[in-house]
This record gives structure tokens, sequence and C-alpha cells, in this order.
């Protein structure tokens, strides 16, 4: 009963931010005007205002549904990958994803400068690809200190990556830099109804494969040998979490650009609000990720006229401001 | 002749070229409360843990009613064999979310709790008498009710034997004898781990003895805790009589200083 009324209020939040995001932006409709747009689509009726359409369906509805899949697909990694390693830190671009994946967009940009730009998600998901399989060769199979050994790995890896960029960039021209730089700072700019299908495919699946497993993460989060002694193989799971995480990650980098926090923030807030083991409840998780990022979008394109704000500018100024005061708040308290 | 429910065939571990476990022997039957005793170092907390298939041994086997535990599945093992480690206070999860935890093994994946599930973890959680703390955080428990939620968890997994290590590590006297009676009322083969020889002999009916890995002594409490076993492993004097209500031996420690045994430093990692 908890849980259905859980699941109507986060489906009504869905629909209001959708059509809050959908309302604002560079031209302000009314909420019934977006309202009607919508319905005129979903009954395949004519638009009674053609341009307000367009507007909203073609531009602002799928960069809302892409914001709103790229904040649920990093929350819940984030979450995931909290649990598995029992580490409060731990957020896909702790290993290193973001650091691959901008290494492979800036190769493509500098190095292989002849090749259209519409491969630049390729060249990002090899990147970040690249750098997973560095922290999983390293994290093993073997569960004695496999947290360490992939927290650590994960953090060279994501220097050494780094330093790749630095490199490549130093040597670059001065607009390339500043094109990969806005690029990793994340947008959804570039949203289009056909570059949903990719992320929505596979962040719905690893949600899928996180029910199925949420047992054995639960497990896994009350300590090792506990969850071993419940019949949980834990290295194997771990690994086949952090794998799903990547590929999340990488997908949305891959898409979006670098969104920094949000992995980090999301799980933290939940936790802080509804209790410890409110992570477990991953629906919450995705959902209240993907409304936060709608309306960080709603921030990065309205605050300034004219002009969009970079997400990762948003997200990191408003997750680290939040992070400090979290962490105030519980030294004050203790 | 009983078929016994556990039996270590030759079992041996090593990390290494040190041998941690060196050719142990041993049989547990159902119904049966073994200690487990021996020096800090001795192998207790090893011995258990290949027995639960956490560690896999160099040599030999381990089997649970006549099947190795390494052709099985983790989550089989898990639905017949449960454990209480000592507790770990690092788990900000409620009391019944611990209990809860349980129920793991025995789930298929998507497989949700269904209203008999949730009543057995009530039905768990009173019988160690924590209803009243239930919806309270683990880590904010007190040393025997941390324990206490972990026998109720062991009791949710439903399984023939019960694993403990050390369960009376850190508890006042009164939480010592409360949990070994708690788990004596379950009425399920137990092997337990334990420091104090003075429980060891109320509680156990069969004693294993280790030393460096192996078994040196084992039988009733009254043919292992003699004067002589007892003071040659533990490097300490003692006396030894019966004891006035249950009738084993009881240890009374002489507390004078002795030399250290020559060979049984073993902690020179």
């Amino acid at each position: 009963m908890r849980s259905l009324t859980l699941a109507a209020v986060l489906l009504s939040a869905f629909a209001i931010s959708v059509l809050i995001g959908a309302s604002f932006g560079a031209v302000s409709f009314e909420l019934t005007q977006v309202t009607g747009a919508l319905f005129d689509a979903m009954l395949m009726r004519p638009a009674s205002d053609p341009i307000l359409s367009q507007i909203v369906i073609e531009l602002r509805l799928p960069r809302i549904l892409l914001a709103f899949i790229a904040g649920a697909g990093l929350a819940l990694a984030g979450a995931i990958l909290q649990l598995v390693t029992r580490n409060p830190l731990a957020d896909p671009y702790l290993f290193g994803i973001s650091a691959g994946a901008s290494f492979g967009a800036v190769t493509l940009m500098t190095v292989l400068s002849g090749i259209s730009l519409i491969f630049l998600p390729i060249a990002a998901f090899i990147g970040s690809a690249l750098s997973a399989l560095v922290v999983l060769g390293i994290a093993g199979k073997s569960s004695y200190n496999q947290i360490e050994r992939m927290l650590l790995a994960g953090v060279a890896t994501s220097f050494l990556f780094s330093a790749a960029t630095s490199a490549l960039l130093y040597h670059s021209d001065p607009q390339a830099a500043a094109a990969i730089l806005f690029w990793t700072l994340g947008s959804f700019a570039q949203a289009q109804w056909s570059t949903l299908a990719l992320p929505m495919i596979v962040i719905s699946l690893s949600l899928l494969t996180f029910f199925a497993f949420s047992r054995q993460v639960t497990a896994i989060s009350a300590g090792d040998e506990s969850a071993s002694t419940l019949g949980v193989n834990v290295a194997r799971i771990r690994l086949f979490m952090l794998i799903l995480s990547s590929l999340i990650s990488a997908v949305i980098v891959a898409t979006c650009g670098g969104i920094s926090f949000v992995g980090l923030l999301i799980p933290h807030l939940i936790r802080l609000v509804m209790g410890y083991s409110s992570t477990n409840n991953y629906l919450l998780v995705a959902t209240v990720g993907g409304l936060f990022m709608i309306y960080i979008d709603l921030i990065a394109r309205t605050l300034l006229t004219n002009q969009e704000i970079p997400l990762g500018i948003i997200t990191s100024i408003i997750g680290s401001v939040f992070f400090l005061y979290i962490l105030q708040q519980r030294s004050t308290r203790q | 002749m009983i078929k016994p429910l556990l039996a270590l065939n030759q079992l041996s571990w090593k990390v290494g070229n040190k041998n941690i476990l060196s050719q142990v022997n041993l049989t547990v039957n159902q119904g049966q409360f073994v200690g487990i005793i021996g020096t800090n170092g001795a192998g207790k907390s090893s011995l258990l843990r290949t027995i639960y298939r956490y560690i896999k041994p160099s040599a030999g086997q381990v089997f649970f009613n006549n099947r190795d535990i390494w052709q099985q599945k983790a989550s089989q093992v898990a639905q017949q064999i449960a454990v209480v480690q000592q507790s770990n206070a690092q788990l900000s999860y409620s009391v019944f979310e611990i209990v809860k935890m349980g129920l793991t093994p025995h789930k298929k994946l998507f497989e949700t709790d269904s209203l008999l599930d949730l009543n057995k973890v009530k039905q768990a959680i009173e019988a160690v008498g924590l209803t009243h703390l239930a919806a309270q955080n683990f880590e904010r428990l007190s040393g025997g009710e941390q324990q206490r939620s972990l026998i109720a968890r062991a009791i949710v997994q439903d399984t023939e034997l019960l694993i403990m290590d050390e369960p009376t590590n850190h508890l006042d006297i009164h939480y010592q004898i409360d949990i070994l009676n708690r788990i004596k009322q379950l009425k399920k083969t137990v092997v337990v781990s334990l420091h104090d020889l003075n429980l060891a002999s109320a509680f156990c009916d069969h004693l294993i003895l280790l030393e460096q890995g192996k078994i040196i002594a084992q039988g009733t409490p009254a043919q292992v805790l003699t004067a002589q076993t007892i003071s040659q492993a533990y490097n300490v004097d003692v006396s030894v009589s019966t004891h006035p209500v249950h009738k084993n031996p009881l240890l009374t420690f002489h507390y004078n200083v002795r030399q250290a045994k020559t060979g049984a430093i073993t902690c020179d990692r």
C-alpha cells in the first residue's frame, strides 16, 4: 500500500515536472497551452497552434525526457556503486568513466580531426569503455580487497586519462579547446527523439536488472562475509554491478557530456530525507534523480537570456554547496 | 549408525607457505552442540569459515548431508547453513531490515516478500525478544541486542546447521548466558567457537581443541577439559573440579605468570 502511494506521488511529480519544463524557455507558454499541445500529439490530432506544438513536441519534450533519463541513470548508478562498495563517495565518475569519455572525445576532435563530429558520442563511448575495462581488469574476480582495488584503480585511471586529455588539448588550437570544454561540462541541447532511444533502453534494462538483484545488493551493502553467508556470490555480483553502472554512465556521457555530482548527490539526499535504507528503493532513486535533472536543465536554459549555462557548472555548484551544508549539519549534531 | 550431518575430510588451508589448518578430520551429528576452543590464532575462525563456504580449502572436502559444499551453489549452501558472526556495528539498517536479509538465499530473482515472509521475520524478532526495537537502527543497539538480531536473521534463514563465531565476545555475563541459552532452545545443530572454557563446558556436548591448525583433542567436556590438556594448550596453570549444577568440568585458573611456551607464539606475521 505504501509503495503504491509512493508510486502515485512519483508519477504525478513526473507529469507536473514535464509540464513545467515544457512551459518555460526562451519563449514561455501557459500550462494549459502546453497540455493542449501534448494531448493533440498523443491523440494524433492536428495541432491547434503549430509553432507552439513544434517547440513543445520536437524541441522541449525530447530534451526534458533526456534530462530525466540521464538524471535517473546517474542517480541509480551512484546508488548501486555506493551500496556494493559501501563507500559513501562512490559515484560513476570516481571510476574514471568520465575521464575516459573526455579522452575519447578529445582524441576525435584533435588527432582524428578529419572525422565528422557525428561520431563524437561513439568516440566518447569507446573512451569510457576503455577506462572501465582497465578498472574492471584490476578489480578482478576475487572478493579479497576488491573494493580497495576498484576504487584505487578508478582514481588512477581517472588521472591517467585526464593527463592524456590535457596533453592533447595543450597541443590543439584554442577553438577546439573551447568546444571540448563546453562538451565536457554537459548539455542536453542536442536532444532529439532519435537520441533518446539508446540511453532509454540501457537505463531501463539496468533498472530491471537492479530490481532482480536487489536482495543481493542489499546483502553486500551489509558486509562481504555476511553476504557470502547468505549465499551471495559477492565478487561476481559486485563486478556485474560495476559493469552495468559503467555502461549507464558511458551512454549518458556519450549523449550529454559530463554531468558531474548527480550520482553522488541524489542517493545522499534521499538517505538524508527519507532514511538510510531508502536508497534500496531504486524507483525512488531513479525518479528523484530524473526530476532533479529536469529542473537543473530548466535553470540552465532560463537563467541567462539567450544563453545556456553548461549543466556541469550548475550541478557542481548546487551539489557542492549542498554537500558542505550536510557535512556542517552532521558535525553540529554530533 | 547415524549419518553425520557435517563431515570434514583431511581438510587443509594454506596461505603462502603457512599452514593455517592442517588435515582436519571432524564429524558433527544432527542435534549436537559442538564447541571449538583454542588459543588466539589457533585457527578457530578459519575452520568455521571453511565450513560455511567462505574459505576454499587447499586440500580436503567439507560434506554437508553427504554432499560436497563446493559442488553446490552458494545459495544452496546458505539454505542449509546459517552463520552468526561477531556483530558488525557498521550497519545503518533497522533490526527488521537486518532480520529480513535471512530470506536472501530462499528467494529467486525478482521475487518479492510475501505476507508469510514478513510474518516469519516478525516471529523471529519476537523469538529473540526484540519486538520493541524492530524499527530501531542496528548500530544504536547494545552488543547483546545486536547478537540477538543476528540470531533472528539466522532463524529466518531456517537452516539445519547454525555456526557462530565467538558470539559472546564483548558481552557481559548476563548476555553471554542469555545468548547461548537462546541458541540451545532453537534445537538446531550448532557449531560455535568460544573463548570462555567454562561457558564451553556448560553448554557444549562435544568440544574440539585446536592448536596451530590441528585438532589436538576432542570429545565430551569431561574428556577435553582436563588440567593437563588445558594447561598445555593455553600455557596456564589450572585446577579442574566438577561444577555443582551442570556436573561438567569447572575450571579454576591460578592467575600466576608463566614463561611463554616456545613455539606457541604463532602471530609472527
